[in-house]
């Protein structure tokens, strides 16, 4: 029977407007034609996994309106320096087009890219209510780039710059923002190497009312921090500058007194080189914090506890293994909101333990805080045992990642893999999102993962598995897996080429030192044309050494835009027709 | 039995004799024609004789259901780390110059590869131990890819191991009662009063009492006083450490008696 009136159009762009989820968007434009074309011109946010899935010409011709874009363009592992230099993810080509096709637009938002001072200058001058600009681990940029952003965009609300690797060619960037701009509402140079211009800093702070993110870098000495604070009291989220200085009463006093101005504050980071004595400076403001990350903090267990033990209602806390177990156990006792625990080795390198940290702590931890849901933790030794109360204790968890520093440690208790372990994370947490495996495992465990992991999205995988039934496991079972990230592993052929179709349901797949044969790499991008299956190989040519011989890097993603043609000398893409590949000497 | 019965016997025999070769003959021939053909498209297809020749390979391998019961064919597919190189720098920097083709991960992973030919030569080595770091005596190398940490924690951590040792100094004027020379302490080495009172004891080779003890003879002992940031002189205990630290200008050790 048929639907004999429809709403107008201009109702369902209202009733669309109230839908922000990229997922339902794309569920409404597949309900009917006419749905399709009244959801494009007003899709005004668009989110891009991998930039080279689809073009940017693609992308502005499907959604003509777009005001927001986000990009992600390495491979995850390129943040553990897994991907050479040079790779890509240029960001050079979507800026090109976005200035012409996209005047409107407000917000970029980047991760993993590659972005020059010529695009930013770009950015700069094509979109006239430019707003947030995001770069999150990106790189190819200077100084000269931000001073451009600072003098043009008159409504820019954020300037992001995240764990960036800006060339820092002079502190005077900052003081382009013309005095009339006002409208600052997050500032993050925490990447930055150089010391900025503090005067300029401290006049824009003052004029712009709005401001509730500053991160400061490294360079902001601490007794010029009470100054900066006492122009910006409304601020919700801090990030110091270096925490130590000659120890004179009146910095700790002052700093004391800012501190405590700053009602709002409810986010910590920064902290480095820090002198414990100035910590207390912190203390009347504990009570209201909600994220505390104390990554480059090398204080130790007493201080930390000190600190820790004051701040009833965090939420997030990130911090070094300088914490050890007996402070884990007090995080434990005293917060008892946690969601977020990040533990992060202080001496990564080192054979023995050089801090009393097991896994007691992340034990102690997962039960005595219930809303735990997200867990990064390095650590020396871990158990089937432990494993086990953690999953039982934790059945909300949504991300576990842990990181057993020595590759291939079994459990330190019964020697045995820790096989069963992981088995009881994924069987007992059911919304398990992202999960991070080490030390010893043999395929039993991506059985348990194959088996249990029907909502993992991704999984990261190191010197595990012992054959090819592992990866078959994996690529079978989990039914919702978008990524999946393997390293020296030994999983060959025959499980990717068995799976070739679920490949097409991902939005990546990243296997490096493990045992894929050119000739299976040939034969993928041949047999799945959706794909591009690129190899990446340092030590020339792969048709140089036989068909069977196993690539270095190897990373798959789906793809309508074809392959990519912008390609370092190291990157093959294999082809439908092996006569259309461009020589390698480009 | 006639002769003709059975010159008719032998007839049959060798007649089927014959069918049963013509039927293996045309068996075989279909066979080989199949074969020749697989090959032939593959050829065809691919257009590549070596990608044919590394098909046919992959065909003989079985379903993966029988994966399980499989002895895996070939070795070299397990030991994958030590056979490929993957392009690693060994340096602890985390520059961008494209590092050379030297891999510690795999060395990390070769480690092992060598304690299982150890054991294969028969030496004593148990093998519970293949996987422990402790026969390795040697610390780790720095990988420039292992452990997971991006490389902003990597750089401050990289130097950071003997910071603990250089802590900031603050130096503080101690006189004695009727001694005019004085001393200088550094307050920050030490972490509270205990120790404090310790060193100065020693320095000035006399007793210091706390502030809440009932001396029997109050001749010969002292008591500890500080000048805060107002100037005025306070008794040395009454605050926290911390807090004491960031008010204190300098020390005076007086005699009991006077306070």
């Amino acid at each position: 029977m048929a639907y004999t009136f429809s709403f107008p159009e201009e109702v369902l762009e209202h009733v669309f407007s109230f839908i922000e989820s990229e997922k339902d968007r794309s569920a409404i434009s597949l309900v009917c034609k006419s749905w399709y074309e009244i959801e494009r011109w007003c899709r005004r946010r668009v989110f891009v996994g991998n930039c080279y899935a689809v073009s940017p010409v693609m992308v502005i011709k499907r959604f003509p309106e777009l005001r927001s874009i986000a990009l992600k363009g390495k491979p995850h592992f390129a943040d553990f320096n897994l991907v050479p230099e040079g790779w890509g993810g240029y960001v050079c080509p979507w800026i090109a087009a976005m200035a012409c096709a996209l005047p409107c637009l407000e917000e970029i938002r980047l991760k993993r890219m590659v972005i020059t001072d010529e695009s930013l200058e770009l950015v700069a001058k094509s979109f006239k209510n430019f707003k947030v600009l995001v770069l999150t681990s990106c790189e190819g940029f200077t100084t000269d780039g931000l001073a451009a952003i600072a003098a043009n965009c008159r409504n820019l609300k954020e300037l992001d710059l995240q764990e960036s690797e800006v060339e820092d060619l002079s502190g005077h960037w900052l003081s382009h923002f013309p005095d009339s701009y006002t409208s600052l509402v997050s500032l993050n140079i925490s990447c930055l190497g150089n010391e900025v211009s503090l005067s300029a800093l401290e006049r824009l702070l003052g004029r712009c009312p709005n401001l509730q993110t500053l991160r400061l870098n490294r360079a902001v000495p601490l007794d010029r921090l009470p100054n900066l604070l006492s122009r910006c009291p409304q601020l919700v989220e801090l990030g110091t500058g270096v925490y130590s200085t000659e120890l004179r009463p009146e910095v700790f006093s002052n700093l004391e007194a800012a501190f405590s101005g700053c009602k709002q504050l409810k986010s910590l980071s920064g902290f480095w080189d820090v002198l414990p004595s100035y910590l207390p400076a912190v203390y009347p403001i504990c009570s209201r914090l909600t994220s505390l990350n104390l990554s480059y903090a090398t204080i130790q267990t007493y201080d930390l506890i000190k600190l820790i033990s004051q701040c009833r209602n965090l939420l997030r806390l990130w911090v070094l293994d300088y914490i050890e177990d007996a402070g884990l156990y007090a995080l434990a006792a005293s917060c008892k909101d946690l969601r977020e625990l990040r533990v992060f080795p202080s001496d990564p390198f080192g054979l023995d333990p050089n801090v009393a940290l097991t896994e007691q702590g992340l034990v102690s931890v997962s039960e005595g805080c219930p809303k735990l849901q997200s867990v990064l933790y390095f650590c020396r030794q871990m158990s089937n045992a432990a494993l086990y109360t953690i999953a039982r204790n934790r059945p909300n968890l949504t991300r576990f990642r842990l990181c057993i520093i020595e590759p291939r440690t079994p459990d330190y208790i019964t020697r045995e893999p820790l096989d069963s372990g992981f088995g009881a994370i994924v069987e007992h947490c059911k919304d398990l999102q992202r999960l991070s495996l080490s030390g010893l495992l043999t395929d039993r465990v991506f059985e348990y993962i194959g088996t249990y992991g029907k909502k993992l999205e991704m999984l990261s995988v190191a010197f595990a598995g012992e054959s090819d039934l592992g990866l078959h496991h994996v690529l079978s079972g989990c039914d919702n897996l978008r990524k999946l990230e393997i390293r020296d592993c030994p999983f060959g052929d025959k499980a990717l080429l068995a799976n070739a179709a679920k490949l097409e349901t991902m939005r990546s797949l990243w296997m490096s030192s493990c045992s894929v044969s050119y000739g299976a790499c040939k034969l993928l991008g041949q047999k799945m044309p959706r794909l591009n299956v690129e190899v990446i190989d340092e030590r020339g040519p792969p048709d140089s050494r036989p068909i069977s011989c196993p690539v270095e890097k190897l990373y798959i993603y789906r793809s309508i835009a074809g392959p990519r043609l912008d390609m370092p000398g190291f990157v093959w893409t294999m082809e439908d027709d092996s006569s259309l590949r461009l020589e390698s000497s480009r | 039995m006639s002769p003709t019965l059975m010159a008719n016997q032998n007839q049959g025999e060798s007649a089927e004799y014959l069918n049963w070769l013509l039927l293996l003959l045309i068996t075989f021939s279909l066979l080989s024609l199949s074969l020749l053909f697989k090959v032939a498209s593959a050829v065809y297809i691919y257009k590549d004789p070596k990608m044919a020749a590394f098909l046919f390979s992959l065909d003989q391998f079985h379903s993966l259901e029988d994966m399980g019961t499989l002895k895996l064919i070939g070795a070299p597919q397990t030991q994958s780390s030590s056979s490929s190189s993957s392009s690693i720098d060994s340096n602890n920097h985390p520059s961008r110059t494209p590092p050379p083709p030297s891999s510690p991960s795999s060395r990390v992973c070769r480690n092992r590869t060598d304690l299982s030919t150890d054991l294969r030569l028969g030496l004593s080595i148990s093998p519970s131990s293949q996987s422990e770091s402790p026969f390795n005596p040697t610390p780790r190398e720095e990988s420039f890819d292992w452990p997971p940490i991006k490389s902003i924690l990597r750089s401050t951590l990289v130097g950071k191991q003997s910071h603990m040792i250089q802590r900031p100094s603050l130096f503080v004027k101690v006189y004695m009662e009727g001694i005019p020379i004085g001393r200088k302490l550094n307050l920050l080495a030490h972490y509270s009063y205990d120790g404090l009172v310790k060193t100065l004891g020693h320095m000035f080779r006399t007793t210091i009492l706390c502030p809440n003890s009932q001396p029997l003879n109050s001749g010969n002992f002292h008591v500890l006083t500080y000048e805060d940031r107002e100037g005025d002189w306070m008794m040395v205990g009454d605050v926290p450490w911390e807090m004491f630290l960031n008010t204190v200008k300098r020390l005076k050790i007086t005699r009991a008696d006077r306070c």
